[in-house]
């Protein structure tokens, strides 16, 4: 058995520090400038970035040498079973778990919570969140199934968020809106991700390109729509009083 | 310590239930040789733990200079220099952020190389610049989140009728995965800062949106490589 650490580790060393480059460019030319830092900061500073830069090291080699490889496989192993299918529920199921346990969302929820006095509790708005990325992936494998393009979801999903944009109130639109990065969670993008493409290249007439890319669209919009939905319903049904207290800005 | 444990607590709650789903399926369902099987896990500890790393090195070193750059910028008061590093900041931590070099290097691969991860970050960094300039200038000059939001997205569906289908489903991904660990903190530190000293109040409604503007950037810089290439 041959297991793959290291190959190509010199490459992936020398994009990191393309990718943290500017960042140090950056931070150096307002150093001098600007904030003229004492060395005590500085040295933080620099501890932060060595560390940053083994990190981000690792964690691509891990992506390149595991996730991408093995991502691909089985996505084209599910993609070639008798029963294709299956994929939407094990799609519906990698959404949920990845949402469920995710910290960002748990933040996000404790937000809409105390911004709806309890109305909105965590707990409806965390399995709302889950279920509703479960169902932006499951829907991605069927796309790829079917074949239809992106449009008959992106086009809807963005219409309604414009048009609850007006509809909400400030305070919830604001929530919503920055909530758009709390479902894309680290496992979405570098292995479903690696599924879907996999899915897509065993697939009969479908382009890996084209029909395989698109979930992380699917899924940033979930939480964003969430949010906008619940907070037009509180506002609809009682929480108006509170509501109107709340929002003196 | 609180901070490591916090992190660490952070990352496994991450990652760890796909990989339980994912051993499950590979002893009912998947059967994958257990050559790549291993690659998975040796591809989870890698990646976890450089996850872990990545993020403690942005909250101990990176992240105080944004709030540090987000609280003296303003009092310059002068609204060309806070637009102009806006601009910069947008884009240098766009460069660094680990879910857009995935998702380019993924596209790169896929594409037969034909849409390169160098100019796709690039493009992408560019989008999330512009617009994070556009967002310092809203919180400046007073203007309606939703009109910003409105025309954003008005002029994407325009550039995506003229653009080859591949890209769509792309530029949309890049607009997602710009919300990343490094991107979110840095953006709403700077704009929390800039809203707080220039108007000096509560900044919770100021800085609403940043990260909806941030994600708008890479659509459309996406749309444009294909209406050029495609």
């Amino acid at each position: 058995m041959n297991i793959i650490i290291f190959e190509g580790f010199g490459d992936v060393l020398l994009e990191v520090a393309m990718a943290l480059l500017p960042l140090l460019i950056f931070f150096l030319v307002f150093q001098f400038v600007f904030l003229k830092l004492e060395k005590e900061k500085l040295l933080n500073i620099a501890k932060g970035m060595i560390m940053s830069f083994c990190g981000l090291a690792l964690f691509l080699q891990g992506v390149h040498v595991g996730f991408f490889p093995a991502g691909e496989v089985m996505g084209e192993k599910l993609g070639e079973l008798s029963s294709t299918w299956l994929l939407i529920p094990i799609g519906f199921v990698l959404g949920f778990v990845a949402t469920f346990a995710e910290p960002a969302v748990r933040i996000l929820n404790e937000q809409v919570e105390k911004v709806s006095g309890g109305y909105i509790s965590e707990k409806v708005m965390l399995y709302t969140l889950s279920i509703g990325v479960g169902i932006s992936i499951a829907l991605s494998m069927l796309r790829i199934l079917i074949g239809f393009p992106l449009w008959y979801f992106i086009i809807p999903g963005y219409a309604i968020v414009i048009l609850m944009t007006f509809l909400s109130s400030n305070r919830f639109t604001s929530i919503a809106f920055d909530s758009g990065g709390v479902a894309t969670g680290p496992m979405t993008v570098t292995f479903i991700l690696a599924i879907a493409v996999g899915v897509a290249s065993v697939t009969d007439g479908r382009d890996p390109l084209m029909d395989g890319f698109g979930m992380i669209a699917l899924v940033a919009l979930t939480p964003i729509l969430s949010v906008l939905i619940l907070g037009i319903m509180y506002e609809k049904k009682g929480g108006k009083k509170e509501h109107v207290s709340q929002s003196e800005t | 310590m609180q901070d490591i444990k916090d992190t660490v607590k952070e990352v496994i709650l991450a990652v760890l239930p796909i990989t339980i789903v994912i051993i499950i399926l590979q002893f009912t369902l998947l059967w994958l040789p257990m050559e790549i099987f291993l690659q998975f896990l040796v591809g989870v500890v890698m990646v976890s733990s450089g996850l872990i790393l990545f993020l403690l090195g942005v909250h101990l070193g990176l992240l105080p200079v944004g709030e540090m750059i987000g609280s003296a910028l303003p009092k310059t008061k002068k609204v060309w220099l806070i637009i102009l590093v806006g601009f910069f900041l947008g884009f240098v931590v766009t460069v660094a952020e680990p879910d857009v070099r995935v998702l380019s290097s993924q596209i790169d691969d896929v594409s037969g190389g034909e849409i390169s991860q160098m100019l796709l970050i690039h493009s992408v960094a560019l989008g999330v610049a512009i617009f994070v300039a556009l967002a310092m200038a809203r919180i400046i000059f007073d203007i309606q989140m939703k009109w910003l939001l409105v025309s954003g997205y008005g002029l994407v569906f325009l550039l995506a009728a003229f653009t080859p289908g591949s890209y769509i489903p792309i530029s949309f991904d890049a607009g997602g995965v710009t919300t990343g660990p490094m991107t979110v903190p840095f953006i709403l530190a700077l704009g929390v800062g800039v809203a707080a000293v220039l108007r000096g109040k509560s900044s919770s409604s100021d800085s609403f949106g940043l990260v909806a503007l941030a994600s708008i950037g890479p659509i459309l810089a996406v749309l444009m490589l294909g209406v050029i290439y495609g």
